[in-house]
């Protein structure tokens, strides 16, 4: 870390110049119009964008499902819709957020558009391998999708045996197929990404020099590669499994489903952090560019990001403390889930150290960030009490785990989801969003995220089991105020869908640097031309180059 | 094919190294059916786990090159089998204590 | 010349969004390994299922692998072993620019890698014959007295047909392959392919000399 000393010297480049490219043609948004242009494209830029059309419209689908499980717990007595209707309901929303948005989310959208533009290279190494993985995602997620919309799976989005083996009578094994299929779409984006990080850098472009967001893409992608296979072969035995019987998972023949939930969560539990990485890849970004500020800790910030990887494989069994693995096991998984906290917390006070006595700015990507702070806080904090064995026994499989990991995937993923996009979305565009609007939506998500899932823990905590639609009518009070809360979500979800794609044609053009922010995607122009750099990219002496230093008051910033 | 003296020369400099090492591999090969044949004595597959993970390190350092490889690409070739190693540990830490 | 020596110098055409040759050969070389990660952790995963089925069900175990065809799998492993030599072979060659000669071994390599296919084709046959397929439902299975070695058996067909369809899919792309590499001009563009698929070919290989202690001979 660095001492306390202050860069007296300009900052990295004037922020407002060079200007919008808009009107002058060479810009990747411009350069060519024709639809081939954009569905055989090998331009990393554009394919992010066309994952990010395809993962805004799973979350739509997911979001509006999820409306559907709140409307139906608003009465206690499962009235709404049948108990097959609503198992297939949350299943979409599990499947289609886990797999179709989450997932692919922060790495396929912003990790393609900026990767290669923050380490100075022209494309990812692989260019023709990223449109495969976009054309090998959107085949096995609209097959899943046809099959969980129009057939429909009752199974939950983890496919738990013996109840998806033997006893499911639903669409299971074309859902399978399509999740298998998209797995392969996760392993080649995660192969172009760590290829491209090794191999593509500038020159001059150490790894300490790399922003976090790069690093923790990095992490992600050992994860995507190391991780997802095993997921792989679990569901190919699945669906032999149902196809054939061929009894690995069945006790009826002396197999065991125990097994099935070992290879599941090895890929699943670590499937968190590609979830969770790349959103504090993102808020790193944020944080400092806002506080403008140095970040604080780069080193163990980015090692943090390593070690997350590393230690998540390590902490599977704590999915499974009630489900027959051994009293050893679970302990040897309860200890080692404590570990996981060290690097988050790592984390987490780094940010916080960013932002005291920095120069701060409450912009639109500030407040997503703030907020993923302190989601990322109770969320990881409800975590260790679920690690704990006597209490995990208490709430296993209640509202506490779902409010949970809501507060996880939510709270953190989605949030940073939302702060990356209006963070780069004068880059990717070259457009301002009106930043009233953005302030408005960013309170409302806040606000209405918590309303929705603040009482979950309560409702968890009491003992109500996740999963049912039926319930004591005690808890309605409790559900009402969730389901009031989802409601003020989707209103703070439905505002940047507009003022978003409102400012695509009518928003102020944006210049190449709105923010002030470091970082070698701002020196090109907004939208950046075709080929990322006119010029030879000159990789910055250190990260994060912002007025203010580490343990510095904001007397002197520029 | 190969007609001249001097070109038969050349490619067995070129070949020897796989030669040497399939002639390995094949001998390697021969002590584990020896003994998945005869079974000669008890907990042979201990001897036989090892003779395989012989091979397997052959054919990474040999046939595949790693022992020329930079550094960054031997990782890569231990850092697969390493996270096997996660996978199988952790999950007998289950299995072999259930009661 | 009579191996096919071409005059031009072996190597590699720069595509245009790396900055040097050496960039791209080592980026395409570190993305194979990649790659060979997650087929490590694919084939894991069922070398996984095969140890724990052996932990909890020792004597059925046992008395699957015992039926299974030992000696047609030690017959495949030297047919591998021999078509790692002469993919190694290809490799070689190919640094020599000794063309003809590489696209030999390269025919000599698909060649091998059918006749696994063949004597695997023949072994699963021979298992239909003696009555080895649990999974048909309509076909009695000859170890029905014990229910949990239909597991292993059952295993034993995922793995190994996995790794076939591993094998074929790299003879098919070893096919393509040496048609393009028997036209001029070949070794000067894109020597590097050959190299990259070799270190596919040989963790096929590699693959199934796990494969082979952990089906029919770890179990015996």
């Amino acid at each position: 870390m660095t001492s306390g000393t202050i860069t007296d010297g300009p900052a990295l480049r004037d922020p407002h110049t060079p200007d919008s490219r808009i009107g002058h043609g060479a810009d990747y948004l411009h350069a060519e119009h024709t639809l081939r242009s954009w569905f055989f494209t090998t331009d990393h830029k554009r394919i992010a964008l066309l994952y990010l059309a395809s993962i805004t419209a799973f979350f739509v689908i997911g979001a509006v499902t999820a409306g559907l499980v709140r409307l139906a717990l608003v009465v206690p007595d499962g009235q709404v819709f049948t108990n097959d209707t609503y198992n297939k309901l949350f299943t979409i929303h599990g499947v289609v957020m886990v797999w179709f948005f989450l997932i692919p989310s922060i790495p396929a959208t912003f990790g393609n558009f900026l990767i290669p533009l923050m380490i100075g290279a022209r494309d990812l190494a692989f260019p023709k391998l990223n449109l495969a993985s976009w054309y090998v995602f959107m085949t096995g997620a609209l097959f899943t999708l046809a099959s969980v919309v129009l057939g429909g799976v009752d199974t939950g989005w983890t496919f738990y045996t013996p109840l998806s083996t033997a006893f499911s009578n639903t669409w299971v094994v074309p859902a399978l197929i399509g999740v298998t299929i998209v797995g392969f779409s996760s392993i080649l984006t995660g192969l172009n990404f760590v290829v491209t990080i090794h191999t593509m850098r500038a020159p001059g472009m150490t790894w300490f020099r790399l922003p976090i967001f790069v690093w923790t893409h990095y992490a992600t992608s050992l994860i995507f590669l190391l991780a997802t296979p095993v997921i792989t072969v679990a569901l190919v035995l699945l669906i032999a499994e149902r196809a054939f019987h061929i009894g690995v998972f069945d006790p009826a023949y002396g197999g065991d489903p125990v097994l099935f939930q070992h290879l599941f969560w090895f890929y699943s539990h670590p499937a968190v952090y590609i979830m969770v990485l790349p959103g504090m890849g993102v808020i790193s970004e944020i944080v400092p560019a806002f506080a403008q500020k140095k970040l604080f800790g780069y080193k163990f910030v980015a090692y943090a990001a390593i070690g997350l990887a590393s230690v998540t494989f390590f902490v599977w069994g704590h999915h499974m403390f009630v489900n027959g693995q051994s009293d050893f096991a679970s302990l040897a998984f309860s200890v080692l889930s404590f570990a996981v906290a060290v690097p988050s917390a790592v984390k987490v006070y780094n940010w916080t150290a960013t932002i005291h006595k920095g120069s701060l700015k409450l912009d639109t990507p500030m407040l997503y960030a703030m907020g993923y702070i302190g989601l990322f806080v109770l969320g990881g904090l409800t975590g260790l009490y679920l690690a704990t064995l006597a209490i995990n026994q208490h709430v296993h499989a209640t509202y506490f785990v779902v409010a949970h990991f809501h507060y996880i995937m939510v709270g953190g993923t989605v949030l940073a989801f939302l702060g990356g996009l209006h963070f780069w979305w004068p880059k990717i565009t070259g457009r301002m969003y009106i930043e009233a609007w953005g302030r408005i939506s960013a309170f409302l998500i806040f606000i209405g995220f918590n309303v929705t899932f603040f009482p979950q823990f309560i409702l968890g905590y009491l003992g109500m089991p996740r999963r049912y639609h039926v319930y004591p009518p005690e808890f309605q009070f409790l559900n009402i105020l969730s389901s009031a809360g989802s409601t003020i979500l989707a209103v703070g979800y439905i505002f940047p869908m507009v003022y978003l794609v409102y400012s695509i044609w009518f928003g102020k053009r944006a210049p190449a640097n709105p923010w002030d922010a470091r970082g070698l995607e701002w020196t090109v122009s907004s939208p950046p031309p075709a080929h990322n750099f006119v010029t030879e990219p000159v990789a910055p002496k250190v990260p994060y180059d912002y007025p203010i230093q580490a343990q510095e008051t904001g007397r002197h910033h520029s | 094919m190969f007609g001249t003296h001097d070109e038969r020369r050349i490619l067995w400099r070129h070949m020897r190294e796989p030669v040497l090492t399939a002639g390995a591999l094949l001998a390697m090969l021969g002590i584990n059916v020896a003994l998945g044949a005869t079974l000669p004595f008890p907990h042979v597959w201990i001897v036989e786990l090892i003779v395989a993970g012989a091979m397997v390190v052959t054919i990474l350092l040999f046939s595949m090159e790693v022992r020329h490889d930079p550094p960054l690409v031997k990782l890569f070739a231990c850092i697969g089998f390493f996270w096997v190693g996660i996978l199988f540990t952790m999950t007998l830490v289950d299995y072999l204590s259930r009661g | 010349m009579s191996a096919g020596a071409s005059d031009s110098a072996v190597g590699v055409e720069l595509v245009s969004h790396f900055a040097t040759v050496e960039q791209q050969k080592h980026a395409a070389v570190l993305g194979m390994w990649a790659w060979l990660l997650t087929e490590l952790l694919l084939f894991a995963g069922l070398f996984l299922t095969a140890l724990v089925l052996r932990i909890i069900h020792p004597e059925a175990v046992q008395e699957a692998a015992r039926h299974l065809k030992f000696w047609i799998g030690a017959t495949n492993t030297v047919v591998l072993i021999g078509s790692s030599l002469t993919m190694s072979g290809a490799i070689q060659l190919s640094r020599l620019g000794w063309q003809r000669g590489m696209v030999r071994f390269m025919l000599a390599t698909a060649a091998l890698g059918t006749l696994f296919l063949v004597l695997k084709g023949y072994e699963y046959y021979a298992d239909y014959q003696e009555h080895m397929m649990p999974f048909l439902s309509d076909r009695p299975y000859e170890l029905k007295d014990s229910p949990p070695s239909r597991l292993f058996v059952n295993l034993y067909y995922v793995a190994t047909g996995l790794h076939g369809l591993h094998l074929m899919t790299g003879i098919t792309i070893l096919l393509v392959m040496t048609w393009q590499a028997s036209r001029a001009g070949f070794l000067t563009r894109h020597q590097n392919r050959i190299e990259i698929f070799g270190l596919y070919w040989h963790f096929i290989d590699l693959i199934w000399i796990l494969a082979f202690p952990t089906l029919y001979v770890l179990n015996r």
